[in-house]
């Protein structure tokens, strides 16, 4: 895949590296960068060969500092984009991506670029993360997902916080909360980030789908109903790779 | 008796629940405290409540038929977010109010738990149930079955508690709280509050698609532009609700 103009797609050794690619404006989320990274993620979806995805940021301030304001006002009506969503929801596709999606920040994580992170299965951060959900300062709301992601990641008490107040988050706190799993130095970031994912691709990959799938389900259901998906997929996991396409 | 004081100050609007010597006036800062809240879902200047009490406030008494009926209940029916500055052993019904509120600012002496469930007396106005939602069921266990207090550093870190402050700074503290978040959008924090809860009780897919409508209703909004039009010149917005 090539001719992208906001994101580079990388694949090595069955990891996938997504980068987004706008370091002058801070890798700042804009339309072309949804239908970019809609594409390959669709792409990536359907290949087998990919068994992790790493998502990183170019250049050194940023991840993703947010959506590209510049771009909002001239957006489409409240009706129009409701349609586009329906047939290009770049946010329910990261839901049910198959594969683990590790997530190395840097900088600033903000606004989409946070929920974009919170969407991903592990975080690894830089000692000068920042994260925020800045949007009811904005008189704006987070739009892909961050209401639901982040109550479920950093907990309902955390997330009413960061929410009302639009305060900041930095690395220390968001390691000591769960947010991050790790903080590497900004060298050590993506050699890091690569080893974590060779460690996923080094498994079984169905497996690491089922467990996947078992927790990301199986948070959505009543423990009785939790541990019987766990049951069916650990049956299909028992009966060969074969079973579990 | 006075149950309790109410003002208003700028776009925050300030409870303060005294503590009640019995359940009777107990009950009757219940009936006045949800008189306030009603109120409060018409008033299109209230961005924020703030709720002063010492934590060992106490219940209303209980009559075992219909809704439960308390502070905890009228507190949780607002729209607007809602800050606890608590004070205190946080206990028992006191700690249930705070948990369904918001936002918890605490003193740092402040102590948090529920000893009267091993003294045989069972929550009724949403400890179990929020306990766990907050903080998460491990922690919440030890809470509610171990049944000692912990402190407010450990409170903090647990994130049941958000700051600490000494007990001479609790009320600016607050206000400064209140104040940075009278600074949002009233429609951006209320929309937030209703995803953030309403999402809870549903699956992650059903969650995005009710935050999605939400978000979109927004783009009705005078707010949304002078928010962003702020932003671009660099300026602190004036949002008026609308």
């Amino acid at each position: 895949m090539s001719g992208f103009e906001t994101v580079i797609y990388e694949k090595s050794d069955a990891i996938a590296f997504v980068t987004l690619n706008r370091p002058q404006s801070l890798n700042a989320f804009s339309v072309r960068m949804r239908d970019e990274l809609f594409e390959i993620l669709s792409a990536i979806k359907a290949d087998d060969e990919v068994r992790v995805v790493v998502f990183k940021g170019a250049g050194e301030r940023a991840f993703c500092a947010g959506a590209d304001l510049k771009e909002f006002l001239t957006a489409p009506s409240a009706i129009k984009a409701r349609r586009i969503r329906a047939v290009r929801d770049l946010w329910r596709l990261f839901l049910g991506m198959p594969q683990p999606l590790i997530a190395a920040l840097h900088g600033y994580v903000l606004g989409s670029g946070m929920e974009i992170a919170l969407f991903c299965d592990l975080r690894i951060g830089s000692p000068d993360v920042v994260f925020g959900l800045p949007e009811v300062g904005l008189g704006i709301l987070p739009g892909a997902g961050g209401t639901q992601t982040l109550p479920r990641i950093l907990g309902l008490s955390g997330a009413m916080d960061m929410l009302m107040t639009g305060r900041r988050m930095d690395a220390e706190e968001a390691l000591a909360k769960g947010v991050l799993n790790e903080i590497v130095s900004f060298g050590e970031l993506y050699p890091r980030a690569k080893s974590v994912a060779g460690r996923i691709t080094a498994c079984d990959p169905v497996v690491i789908r089922y467990a996947k799938q078992a927790v990301i389900k199986g948070l959505d259901m009543s423990l009785d109903q939790g541990l019987e998906l766990e049951w069916r997929l650990a049956r299909l996991a028992r009966s060969g790779p074969a079973a579990g396409e | 008796m006075k149950t309790l004081t109410y003002r208003e100050d700028g776009y925050c609007r300030v409870v303060d629940l005294v503590c009640c010597p019995d359940s009777d006036s107990a009950a009757f800062q219940a009936a006045e405290f949800s008189e306030i809240c009603d109120r409060l879902a018409w008033d299109e200047d209230a961005r924020v409540v703030l709720l002063y009490y010492d934590g060992g406030i106490t219940a209303p008494a209980v009559d075992g038929t219909g809704e439960p009926f308390s502070q905890v209940e009228a507190a949780a029916s607002l729209k607007q977010p809602v800050i606890a500055a608590v004070r205190g052993n946080v206990t028992g019904f006191g700690l249930e109010l705070a948990l369904a509120c918001d936002i918890r600012i605490a003193c740092e002496d402040a102590c948090f738990g529920f000893p009267q469930v091993l003294e045989g007396k069972m929550l009724c106005h949403g400890g179990t149930q929020r306990l766990p939602r907050l903080i998460g069921q491990a922690r919440a266990m030890h809470m509610l079955l171990a049944g000692g207090l912990i402190d407010a550093a450990k409170a903090v870190r647990w994130g049941l508690v958000h700051r600490t402050v000494s007990s001479a700074t609790l009320a600016t503290a607050a206000m400064d709280l209140a104040a940075e978040i009278a600074d949002k959008s009233p429609l951006s924090l209320a929309f937030a509050k209703e995803a953030v809860y309403g999402g809870r009780d549903l699956t992650l897919d059903q969650g995005l698609r009710m935050e999605l409508d939400l978000y979109l209703l927004l783009f009705s909004t005078s707010d949304r532009v002078e928010g962003i039009r702020a932003f671009r010149e660099k300026r602190k917005p004036e949002f008026l609700g609308e």
